[in-house]
């Protein structure tokens, strides 16, 4: 325990003694390191957690049909990602509160509303096809999926209801780090290095052209890599965490690597794909690609991606689960912290365990419309994805909300060329699911 | 806009450093958004509001198209 000089905010000269817990350490290099660990987290979850069960079927399906062409696009989102939640990260150090907490106090209740109920819903259908990926992981682990899943279910509630946010991060953050697997079976599938170099740096096109199908999987790497929950999750958690201002750059930092560090594993599913294509496979799934794999490596890589596969959904689901309930307590004015024991935030825990539960349960009734979801998760986060970013640029231009942390004007041309594809990206893709007579070359 | 001494940097004793964990740390003075009030609307705000408006009205209207195609008001499907 130390004792720590604070100035008081109003009068800037006023000191006061206040015992607060810290750590000594005596050189400046020290220091940045373990403040940086010490703020380390919300970034990483959120751009590891982004490479849920949707995004290993969608990064492997691309490299299962397109090999490594596609490798340029997703370091491309790099930046994307890395500049949105980089907004997401002013707001919440600067304002201390959430996403939807913000949306409903600067824009009414109107679109308050609406953003909760469209987050909840497109989170509850995304948590439905976490769970299926789950099942699916573990029948082709030949583990009975009516015990496998309730179990995985009751250890994302078990890491969370612990009343410490720090244990929960230090778990998920541990989660993240069995990420790096991912490069162990890239490389264990001897991809070539030059060839790799070349398709990320270079934009080319597969073989056969810019066809519809070329263009749906793009859009859905595109979606993939950029989802609402990510805005409302990260935002809520820097608020949990109660980030200051002088953390602002080592909460980029976290970002940063961590957006290079989803990216780099994108890239690894991607190589994965690759593998199985080139010994001759067709994609079905990713738990399938696991056992193809599986025959041409060894047993341990087809169970190593299996266990991937689960820990993506188990990432994506504590993720969104949270930023449903972070959401759900900032709206309704409930205690809504991991620091709180559950009788202290009831509401809170209650829309955690409520989302978490119902999903697991849906995928486990035999014969689930999990069609009908995965279609209804496209067209709602079609939805989704443009208002909510259209919200968060237009706080981040509220010079009264932020003053000196408001956009700048290169800011605000990156976002909006940002804004104005994902907008059009979105409509194209919410339009084929929704009207797939508008494109009858796609398959 | 709310500003605070930088904690961190304001640490520093004689020759070594406090690091103190964002949960350990007294709680910092934040922008005060309740007295704030809703967003002034600026005729950007008011412009990227009303293309939102219509963003989702054609997205309803693709939704309802899917729902009469599925009903086979449009005679092409199967």
């Amino acid at each position: 325990m130390n004792s720590k000089l604070v100035m008081a905010p109003a009068s800037g000269l006023q000191a006061e003694v206040l015992p607060v817990r810290g750590r000594v350490v005596k050189s400046k290099w020290a220091r940045n390191l373990l403040t940086f660990l010490m703020v380390f987290g919300p970034g990483l979850i959120v751009m590891v957690a982004d490479n849920d069960a949707g995004a290993v079927s969608t990064y492997s399906q691309a490299g299962a049909q397109y090999g490594i062409h596609l490798l340029w696009i997703v370091l491309l989102l790099l930046p994307v990602t890395y500049f949105i939640q980089e907004m997401v990260v002013r707001l919440g150090i600067a304002t201390g509160k959430g996403h939807a907490a913000m949306i409903y106090q600067r824009f009414g209740k109107w679109w308050g509303r609406f953003s909760l109920i469209d987050l909840e819903l497109v989170n509850f259908l995304t948590l439905v096809t976490e769970f299926a990926a789950i099942d699916l992981a573990l029948n082709k682990m030949g583990v009975d999926p009516r015990m496998g899943v309730p179990l995985v279910a009751a250890g994302l509630v078990l890491i969370a209801v612990t009343g410490s946010y720090r244990r929960w991060e230090r778990i998920v953050v541990f989660l993240c780090l069995l990420d790096f697997a991912w490069f162990a079976i890239a490389f264990r599938s001897h991809p070539p290095v030059w060839q790799i170099v070349r398709g990320s740096l270079i934009p080319g096109m597969p073989a056969g052209g810019l066809t519809p199908d070329l263009v749906f999987l793009t859009i859905a790497i595109v979606g993939t890599t950029v989802a609402p929950w990510q805005l409302f999750f990260q935002q809520s958690c820097i608020a949990d965490k109660r980030l200051r201002f002088a953390d602002m750059k080592w909460a980029r930092l976290d970002t940063f690597l961590g957006a290079c560090i989803t990216i780099t594993v994108a890239g690894c599913m991607m190589i994965a794909g690759n593998a199985s294509r080139l010994h001759g496979f067709t994609f079905t799934d990713p738990a399938q690609m696991a056992v193809d794999i599986g025959t041409f490596t060894s047993g341990f890589f087809r169970h190593a991606i299996l266990l991937m596969m689960i820990n993506a959904a188990v990432l994506g689901t504590t993720a969104i689960s949270l930023s449903s309930a972070w959401a759900y307590g900032e709206i309704r004015g409930w205690p809504h912290s991991l620091q709180l024991p559950i009788r202290q935030a009831p509401g809170f825990y209650v829309v955690y365990l409520a989302s978490v539960a119902a999903a697991a349960g849906l995928v486990l009734i035999p014969r689930a419309p999990l069609q009908l979801i995965i279609l209804g998760v496209q067209v709602l986060a079609g939805v989704m994805l443009p208002s909510a970013i259209i919200f968060l640029q237009l706080l981040l231009n509220d010079k009264e909300l932020l003053g000196g942390y408001a956009n700048k004007p290169w800011n605000n041309w990156v976002n909006w060329t940002i804004i104005i594809a994902l907008f059009a990206l979105s409509l194209i893709l919410a339009a084929q699911v929704a009207a797939p007579n508008l494109f009858p070359a796609a398959s | 806009m709310a500003t605070m001494t930088n904690a961190i940097e304001s640490d520093r004793i004689a020759d070594h450093f406090v690091v103190v964990h964002p949960l350990d740390d007294v709680p910092e003075a934040k922008v005060d958004t309740e007295n704030l009030g809703p967003m002034r609307m600026t005729l950007a705000v008011r412009l990227s509001l009303l293309s939102l408006r219509a963003y989702l009205a054609l997205m309803m209207l693709l939704v309802f198209y899917h729902v009469l195609d599925l009903a086979g008001l449009f005679g092409h499907r199967a």
